[in-house]
């Protein structure tokens, strides 16, 4: 509740904080006028040429289409391209912007349409959520979610006087970091499975034809949160270890137990100085996510290859890192904020 | 009444770090209502006996007595008595601590700060402890702090925080490892005044200290200190006044004409 409040609070906001809110704020009109202001599907296909109308109109009265529609809808741009295959072979493409129709058979235009088309599919848009940036953020997200929990797990057991326990821990920690996490993920996705006699698609209902991607979703999220679990261990250790020995005694002066001692003292504190290295944590996790590809998750890295290999595009994979900058931008400056939010105390 | 004779006993308590033996067979007793002040020059083990009367450090040999009531008692570094869990946990309780850097929780506000122990340890409701918590920030002079972030106060405001936290666990026995050492010269009195009129309320204080001053003024006996062991109490009067051991003397000296 303080954090919100604090957010909400607007007299309180840097100057810089301000500046780029109101740059957003811009953004999202400009953007909002021009999504308005981008021709629609039906403008975008009556400029099509006469031919290819005719087929359209043909299609709606018969079961068997003949043409291929492509409609992609990005926030300011459209794209539309229309393709038939068999006796005639057709393909024409537009792009739509600011009210107007653009085709795009060829130069930069073709370019342009190209990639808006790329973006559109890498993002996951008009997917569900297992597709494309959509299923590399959720992934992460609770990667770093499962992970920095059982990395305060982890820590306190290392730092616990109970060797046994300590040892445990250590040889985890020392286990998941020294290994690939792509055989890791091999491991989890085919080893396990094989050896305990099950499928991962066998978690969903046999009438979901998502099964075999949600299985192998639960599997990589697995993977991922156990070797996440491994660095956040880490990075939470040195953050308890961080704290003053002051706090320990003046807690146990108190008659605080130790669990009271970690939980209202030396946690609370730790969390904050683990906001900058998880968050780094967090652009490697969103990272490595793109080792998915080796399971078929439609990540944006598996679309990317998808389209390279499928249609000889091999411009697509400038897109794809452009998509990941954005993202880790969009993050890193949340964490930013975050961290400062937090600091109010030291 | 009470069916003890003393609130705080020690005997023959004796630490070791490694080789070095820094306290050795310490023997006091402390009637209730009584003010300590041990002084002596630094490495004599007055912070290490006081820290070890709360268990911060662990005693090698020697019974700790609160109350009548045997707290620990350890030889050879070994626990020998076990004392029911419950029963121990409410006698270190009876004590309450300053520390010579404050140790506040720098995440918690001041009302927080006071208010953390007694709701976490002794399961009381938030709303009574609220009222009580800054009724003891009203004695400590720091009623309107009340929702700052420690470090937005200065050390002696800190400190003074830091006696109200202690006090919020209504001890009956108060330790001060060196409270004012790490403040400012002119932040010192605020300090000492609480911890003045705490002695006048008839709490039982033990206080490490530099302040002769205040020894002298507050102090009903006065404990000498030097390589750890008790080398001289008595009254102030007679410790200022008239010592009679050489390092009780030259300690004097070096201090007074410093």
């Amino acid at each position: 509740m303080k954090i919100l409040k604090k957010v909400v609070n607007v007299k309180g906001w840097q100057k810089a904080t301000k500046r780029n809110i109101v740059i957003l704020v811009l953004v999202i009109i400009a953007a909002a006028v021009l999504s308005v202001m981008k021709p629609e599907k039906e403008a975008m296909l009556s400029c099509t040429s006469e031919e290819v109308q005719n087929m359209i109109a043909q299609d709606e009265n018969s079961s068997r289409k003949r043409v291929t529609i492509t409609y992609n809808s990005l926030v300011v741009i459209n794209y539309c391209s229309v393709s038939s295959s068999g006796a005639r072979e057709i393909s024409e493409r537009f792009i739509g912007f600011f009210g107007k129709t653009y085709p795009a058979n060829e130069g930069a235009a073709k370019v342009i349409g190209q990639m808006v088309n790329y973006t559109y599919r890498m993002l996951g848009c008009g997917e569900n959520v297992m597709h494309g940036a959509k299923l590399t953020i959720l992934l992460t997200a609770l990667t770093i979610l499962i992970g920095v929990v059982l990395g305060i797990f982890l820590a306190l057991g290392k730092i616990s006087k109970k060797k046994l326990l300590s040892k445990l821990c250590s040889g985890y920690i020392f286990f998941f970091r020294g290994t690939p996490l792509l055989i890791q993920l091999f491991v989890i996705y085919f080893s396990v499975p094989s050896m305990l006699g099950f499928a991962w698609r066998d978690l969903f209902s046999a009438g979901d034809n998502q099964a075999v991607y949600k299985g192998a979703f639960v599997a990589a999220l697995i993977a991922f949160a156990l070797n996440s679990g491994a660095y956040c261990a880490e990075i939470v250790r040195a953050a308890i270890q961080s704290i003053d020995k002051g706090q320990y005694e003046a807690s146990k002066a108190l008659g605080m137990s130790y669990g009271q001692t970690m939980s209202k003292v030396i946690i609370p504190q730790s969390i904050r100085r683990m906001i900058p290295p998880v968050c780094n944590e967090f652009i490697m996790v969103l990272k490595d996510a793109s080792l998915v590809f080796a399971i078929s998750l439609m990540d944006i890295t598996t679309i990317s290859k998808n389209i390279m290999t499928s249609e000889g595009s091999y411009l697509v994979f400038i897109p794809a890192l452009i998509i990941y900058l954005v993202i880790t931008a969009c993050f890193t400056y949340v964490f930013d904020k975050i961290e400062k939010k937090f600091s109010v105390y030291e | 009444m009470e069916n003890y004779e003393y609130i705080l006993e020690t005997e023959h308590v004796s630490k070791y770090f490694g080789e070095l033996e820094v306290l050795k067979d310490i023997n006091l007793k402390v009637k209730k209502g009584e003010v300590i002040c041990i002084i002596g020059p630094s490495g004599a083990g007055k912070s290490t006996y006081l820290r070890s009367l709360n268990q911060l450090e662990k005693i090698t040999s020697g019974k700790i007595f609160i109350k009548g009531d045997l707290f620990l008692h350890r030889e050879k570094g070994k626990t020998v008595e076990r004392i029911d869990k419950a029963k121990q946990k409410q006698l270190l309780l009876e004590m309450g601590m300053c520390f010579q850097r404050f140790n506040l929780f720098p995440h918690k506000t001041v009302l927080d700060n006071v208010m953390l122990a007694p709701i976490t340890v002794k399961k009381e409701q938030p709303k009574v402890i609220r009222e009580e918590a800054l009724e003891l920030l009203r004695q400590v002079g720091l009623e309107e702090k009340a929702n700052e972030y420690p470090n937005r106060l200065s050390g002696g405001q800190q400190q003074r925080v830091a006696i109200a936290r202690a006090l919020a666990m209504k001890p009956e026995i108060m330790l001060f490892d060196e409270p004012t050492s790490a403040l400012d010269p002119e932040l010192v009195g605020d300090v000492l005044q609480v911890m003045k009129g705490l002695a006048q309320s008839g709490m039982t204080m033990l206080c490490v200290t530099h302040e002769m001053g205040f020894a002298k003024e507050v102090a009903d006996r006065v404990i000498f200190m030097a390589d750890g062991i008790i080398a001289e109490e008595g009254v102030p009067d007679k410790i200022f006044n008239n010592p009679e051991n050489e390092r009780t003397k030259s300690f004097l000296k070096s201090i007074l004409n410093a």
